[in-house]
């Protein structure tokens, strides 16, 4: 079938505001594993959460996008805090044990939080709508809540590289990312910068959130399927590269958009299709280092 | 850990502000009869299996309510024929057939229930349709519609009181049959989530409306997997393909999501996307995103039947409950047709001897919120009309309704297989 371009144009712009939204969510749990080492089963269980406060603040504070705002930054803030003391009391801890018991842990973390967010929020869906117009442009319509995810997954990706490029405590991090020892051998706090980067990438999580809320409620169990797609996303671009998460995210969203286009019943196959050529041929991702495997 | 325990928790957890409380109440009525009627007979053991978790929430928690509400009702009057206190075991399936076959198996095994209600899904309920049946044990199904459950892989312990997707869809097709002639359309596309229910929905729909319009053709097919949060490279793919109009073979969680999106991608603008459910749960959740004069399916509009004195008696029951501005959804006024349905079976048998109430329900006419309806004997399925309307503002309510003056109340007997003949045809090919 032919399709004119003004929808092919369409279909591309859902694929790259899909890729920026799975951008937000993985960037957290590449950075965490670059820098700690540690798998975080929990980070898409962490975005749920960061959601749920969210709203609440929302609730609390709104109606109106100002506010909305004000929530988002309110709830990455209280995730980021939430972060820095789990990595103190619990993730600390598990820096030399196997991969096995990293999963354990952070899937018990799933569990625990699931459950927490049952007795606080109970089962119903929260969600926050804004209802947006559509945008009628290239002889078709786009929703323009679209751009507003691309431009937030470009900002974000582009604050990262800068803050690991041209920041001491970025150049601190990356540093740590190679030998943790040398690091504490120029007597950096390490334990510091880990918890501020499990407080980042929690804090990222939450902004993912944010940006999630205006499109799709937030339910218990979505996590489940977030994470999925996440590490599909970190496996192709590498675990611990940002710029591969980028890469990856934009691969794996367009590829998606316009398998459904053209054969809708196998998009997400081929989507996993490109994971398992990646892990069978480049098992460290496309911009991950050998080193790491 | 008790199931009731179970019960009370997923209560607790549903209903912090209002729900939890005014429910908690009830479940403590439940509860109470056990307690205080120390000279009871046997209690009736009741399961019930729906989704507190997953895309199927949003629904159950009608279900739930009205069968702990019904329940509480039945035990301030001693339980079944007074003198049989209805014992509640809970379980939530989370939306997954391998859990809902679980919990049936453990709800039947260990707490020795008669009779299950649920589930939220078709995929969960042909899941616990085979258990039923190896254990007999009865199976009353208030949401879960696939037409497989009374056809090919039908139980004679499985009773059916929502439309099954043969005539659900059905009537849709009645519908959008008249609207395709009028509009001179030609083309569809249909979307839908990939599994049992949406998939019979669509077959279902297919086979009314190419008998009625054979000249207007589907020319893609897109399935989405239950649970998706991001609907836009469909919604634009969708566009892409120029359909006259889009059928939506949709429930729950995701049909909400989809709606949500689907407006601000400019879908309801390009074409035209009848025939989605719309109950109380759609109408209530999209109160301002729903396109008014949208069309849409309802199984049980509490706003429509108001003329039905088991409907008025219920809304006063649920008001009373949870409070005036309190509504009971589709899947709620089912759920309560289901637990008042075998009340009056057991009435009728005049004991709760599971065979002697299967018999007693087999063929029975029962009063519902729907009105009087009677169970087709060969297949247990109740016939109770589908109702096919336009979302429309009225004053009476905060939130949009399908709208009473133009709502098309669509027969069984229009929709479902015309002679018990064909019907036990297919049964027999599962045999």
């Amino acid at each position: 079938m032919i399709f004119d371009s003004d929808f092919l144009i369409a279909q591309l712009v859902t694929g790259v505001a899909r890729a920026m939204m799975l951008f937000l969510l993985s960037a957290g749990l590449s950075l965490i594993f670059g820098v700690m080492n540690v798998l975080n089963f929990a980070h898409a269980t962490f975005l749920l959460l960061g959601g749920y406060i969210i709203y609440s603040i929302y609730a609390f504070i709104g109606p109106g996008l100002p506010f909305f705002l004000v929530a988002v930054a309110a709830g990455c803030l209280v995730m980021a805090a939430l972060g820095f003391i789990l990595e103190r009391v619990l993730i600390s801890r598990m820096y030399d044990r196997e991969l096995p018991e990293q999963l354990l842990l952070t899937f018990s973390l799933v569990l625990i939080i699931g459950d927490v967010i049952r007795l606080i929020w109970g089962v119903s869906d929260r969600s926050v709508s804004f209802n947006i117009e559509p945008l009628e442009m290239l002889g078709t319509f786009i929703n323009p809540y679209q751009f507003v995810v691309i431009g937030l997954g470009l900002a974000v990706a582009l604050g990262l590289w800068a803050f690991l490029k041209f920041t001491r405590y970025g150049r601190i991090v990356r540093a740590a990312v190679y030998s943790r020892e040398m690091v504490s051998a120029l007597g950096i706090r390490i334990r510091l910068i880990y918890a501020g980067v499990f407080a980042l990438g929690l804090g990222l999580a939450a902004l993912a959130a944010g940006a999630f809320l205006p499109t799709a409620p937030m339910a218990l169990g979505v996590d489940i399927d977030l994470i999925i797609q996440s590490f599909a996303v970190v496996v192709i671009g590498g675990f611990g590269s940002i710029l591969g998460t980028f890469v990856a995210s934009l691969i794996v969203g367009i590829v998606y958009a316009f398998s459904i286009l053209i054969w809708p019943n196998g998009a997400l196959a081929v989507v996993f299709l490109i994971v398992v050529g990646i892990l069978i041929w480049r098992p460290w991702g496309l911009f991950g280092s050998e080193l790491r495997t | 850990m008790s199931s009731n325990w179970k019960l009370d928790g997923f209560v607790d957890s549903v209903s912090r502000r209002d729900f939890l409380v005014r429910t908690a109440g009830v479940a403590a009525l439940v509860m109470a009869p056990r307690v205080v009627r120390a000279d009871a007979a046997e209690p009736y053991r009741l399961g019930l299996l729906l989704s507190a978790t997953g895309a199927g929430a949003n629904y159950s928690e009608g279900g739930i309510k009205a069968v702990t509400n019904a329940v509480a009702e039945i035990n301030s009057r001693g339980g079944f024929l007074g003198k049989h206190p209805v014992e509640l075991h809970f379980r939530d399936t989370q939306s997954k057939p391998d859990t809902a076959a679980r919990e049936a198996r453990d709800v039947i095994t260990r707490d020795k229930v008669s009779a299950v209600i649920g589930t939220w899904s078709s995929a969960e309920a042909l899941a616990v349709e085979e258990i039923i049946n190896e254990h007999k044990v009865l199976h009353f199904a208030a949401n879960s519609n696939s037409s497989r459950l009374t056809h090919e892989n039908f139980s004679p312990w499985f009773f059916q009181y929502s439309p099954d997707t043969r005539m659900e869809s059905g009537a849709i097709a009645v519908v959008l049959a008249e609207m395709a002639k009028k509009n001179n359309w030609k083309t569809f596309v249909s979307i839908g989530q990939d599994y049992e229910w949406a998939r019979a929905q669509q077959a279902g729909f297919l086979e009314a409306f190419s008998k009625l319009v054979p000249e207007v053709k589907l020319i893609k097919e897109f399935w989405f997997k239950i649970g998706e949060t991001s609907f836009g490279p469909y919604i634009s793919a969708m566009m892409a393909m120029k359909p006259d109009f889009c059928f939506g073979a949709i429930a729950g969680k995701d049909n909400v999501t989809f709606i949500e999106q689907a407006k601000p991608a400019g879908l309801f603008r390009r074409t035209v996307y009848p025939g989605g459910l719309l109950s109380l749960t759609e109408l209530q959740q999209l109160k301002d995103t729903l396109p008014r004069g949208m069309i849409g399916v309802a199984r049980a509009p509490f706003y429509a039947l108001l003329d039905e004195p088991i409907m008025r008696k219920y809304l006063k029951m649920y008001q009373a409950a949870y409070g005036a501005d309190a509504y009971p959804s589709d899947w709620a006024c089912m759920h309560y047709d289901a637990v008042y349905g075998l009340e009056q079976a057991i009435t009728k048998a005049g004991s709760i001897d599971n065979e002697a109430v299967r018999k007693a329900l087999t063929g029975a006419t029962i009063d519902t919120c729907r009105g009087k309806a009677t169970f087709r004997s060969c297949n247990n399925q109740l016939g109770i009309p589908s109702y096919v309307g336009t979302v429309a503002d009225v004053p009476e309510y905060k939130f949009p309704i399908l709208d009473p003056k133009t709502i098309t109340k669509v027969p069984a007997e229009k929709t479902w297989l015309p002679s018990c003949e064909e019907v036990q045809a297919i049964q027999k090919k599962r045999a």
